[in-house]
């Protein structure tokens, strides 16, 4: 890595980015003072899975998918089954949408707690990594695992187990849990919802750089809740489709330097998915706790601010285990645990909120039963554009720091928006460099 | 991974759609087919699921591919103790290298289990050396071979401890 001063040319290299699962690189290129490029490589296998389902029973994206991602199995689940429920022209019953709400809930959960103190806090508090802070801060991060633990806890109770859930089939369930085993799940969500509220408040009183990014949200919405498993997309433009309309518009590029596509909504403007969309576009839709902890960490209408993300996933973990309380105190065992999927040619798209995104399958299945072609869009490919913005406004508001603070921030940044680029690719590195 | 009692912790670790780093997830798979004692909770994508699983165990065995310059399907077994190099590294850079950990490898995940004292009494890594990492499913055939060997070595481990 070079060093260099505001005025001089220099090129920022940054060659690993730590906690962001995969592995890809990232390169700012400063002339005269202004940032001039920046880009954000992700290098992507070829889209493995898409091409793996092709010629597969329509019955099997549940269970292959569900291994795109080892953080956030339950939203390529519930994404395909969505997909390929819309496809066959079936829906579920009430109480089998319930229990995959629920299975949603405790993914939310696991995967928040692991990203806001595992992943995301050190970077607040200087620490190296999440080991540094524990030896700090210790019951901080036991009350980060414990928040994991209790979000897998509900992955394993409705899920069958915690890691890739098996429970899982198109039209529902292979067996729905008893009222017991669900009643049992209410004492631990409680504890968790105090432990969030507690997130809440310690990631509030974090220091933030004042970097704020004009962006254009997407998110699903429900019209009796905050959105999570299931809603219509919409943006903060004034879109508002359903799950086919939104793949219509979507339009995913190749750039030569990465290998992961890239999506523009109507092939034109970059987008943004994930909490900081979620809050912008359904905050209203809160239930009070998750409403209350907002507003008194100072959460305004709409937070522009990316690095103050963390405190919008703080309040989504108040409000899934809130949403996750009101299933177990209303559940009642579908019966059957599944509907019937008859197979039926044609094409289904379904979408739901995976923790960072919007995650959008698309399935064409054949007069067979055989799948003929699959689309998977996840969040990190949708948010890539909005990150290099972000990354352009972090460099070039912190022209004044050294190059290792800046390469720091700048790896910061990255996680503010917690890429999951082994969904879209494998392997991370990042390089930052002054011209 | 697979939690017999408790007290001994035997994890299979990796990818079967990363072709060889499916290695430990099938050793993983064939000792809970040898066993109705031992109860198969699903393969672990990364080390950071050990967190919660593993906790406080007498000994923790976790088995996984590895890069070597052995030939592939080479069994070895390694120790994690105070003295393992990445011990101290920071966190980060111990990650370098793993396909799917979302930045903490196994050394981070027990040096993290330590400092807020749920770690294992033992870590023992059985290693099997693979040949192919892309995409893809299905072993590769000396790999394959060296999947019984490795899960009767885990048994030995495990008897052993008791």
């Amino acid at each position: 890595m070079s060093h260099g001063t505001r005025n001089t040319d220099r090129t920022i290299a940054v060659e690993g980015l730590a906690r962001v699962e995969g592995e890809g690189s990232l390169r700012a290129v400063v002339r005269d003072g202004v940032v001039e490029e920046v880009e954000l490589e992700i290098f992507e296998p070829p889209r493995f899975f898409e091409a793996l389902l092709r010629g597969r029973d329509y019955l099997e994206p549940p269970d292959i998918t569900a291994r795109v991602c080892g953080i956030c199995p339950v939203a390529y689940q519930m994404s395909s089954c969505a997909a390929i429920e819309d496809a066959c022209g079936v829906t579920v019953t009430s109480e089998i949408a319930a229990l995959r709400h629920l299975l949603y809930c405790g993914e939310w959960i696991q995967s928040h707690a692991l990203h806001v103190y595992l992943l995301h806090a050190p970077d607040f508090l200087g620490c190296e990594d999440a080991v540094e802070l524990a030896e700090r801060d210790r019951p901080a991060v036991e009350r980060g695992l414990a928040l994991k633990r209790i979000g897998n806890l509900i992955m394993e109770t409705v899920g069958g187990r915690a890691v890739h859930p098996v429970n899982v089939r198109v039209g529902g369930f292979y067996r729905a849990p008893s009222r017991e085993q669900i009643a049992a799940l209410a004492g631990p969500v409680r504890v968790a919802r105090d432990l969030a509220l507690a997130t809440v408040e310690w990631v509030a009183g974090f220091d933030f750089p004042d970097v704020e990014g004009e962006y254009l949200f997407v998110a699903l919405h429900d019209p009796v809740r905050y959105a999570i498993d299931s809603g219509r997309v919409r943006s903060s433009a004034g879109v508002d489709t359903d799950a086919a309309g939104f793949r219509a518009a979507i339009v995913e590029e190749q750039v030569a330097r990465t290998t992961a596509l890239q999506s523009r909504l109507f092939g034109r403007d970059a987008y943004l998915t994930g909490p900081l969309a979620r809050y912008a576009l359904n905050r209203d839709q809160l239930g009070p706790l998750a409403s209350g902890a907002a507003h008194a960490a100072g959460l305004g209408d709409v937070c522009h601010n990316p690095f103050r993300s963390i405190v919008v996933r703080s309040v989504e973990l108040v409000e899934a285990c809130d949403q996750a309380l009101g299933v177990i105190e209303m559940y009642e065992p579908p019966s059957p645990a599944s509907v019937d999927v008859p197979p039926r040619a044609g094409t289904g798209t379904g979408a739901t909120e995976a923790p960072r995104g919007v995650l959008l399958h698309s399935y064409e299945i054949g007069v067979d039963g055989l799948i003929t072609s699959a689309q998977i869009v996840p969040p990190t490919s949708q948010n890539q554009l909005s990150i290099e913005a972000d990354l352009r406004r972090v460099v070039q508001s912190g022209l004044d720091l050294p190059d290792d603070e800046l390469a720091r921030r700048c790896e910061q940044a990255v996680r503010n928006h917690d890429p999951c680029i082994s969904c879209a690719a494998h392997f991370l590195d990042v390089e930052v460099v002054r011209a | 991974m697979i939690s017999p009692a408790c007290s001994v912790v035997v994890a299979g670790i990796g990818s079967e759609y990363r072709r060889d780093d499916g290695a430990g997830v099938a050793v993983a798979r064939a000792l809970a087919a040898s066993s109705s004692a031992i109860c198969d909770v699903g393969p672990l994508g990364e080390p950071l699921d050990l967190l919660g699983r593993w906790d406080r165990a007498t000994l923790a065995i976790v088995v996984d591919a590895v890069r070597s310059a052995d030939a592939p399907g080479t069994v070895r077994v390694i120790e994690l103790d105070a003295a393992t190099p990445d011990e101290r590294a920071p966190v980060r850079r111990v990650a370098r290298g793993t396909s799917s950990t979302h930045g903490i490898g196994l050394a981070g995940v027990l040096r993290l289990a330590r400092a807020v004292g749920s770690a294992p009494g033992r870590v023992i890594v059985v290693g099997v050396t693979g040949a192919s990492f892309g995409a893809g499913v299905g072993l590769s055939p000396a790999v394959e071979r060296a999947v019984p060997a490795a899960a009767a070595l885990v048994l030995e481990l495990v008897e052993g401890a008791g």
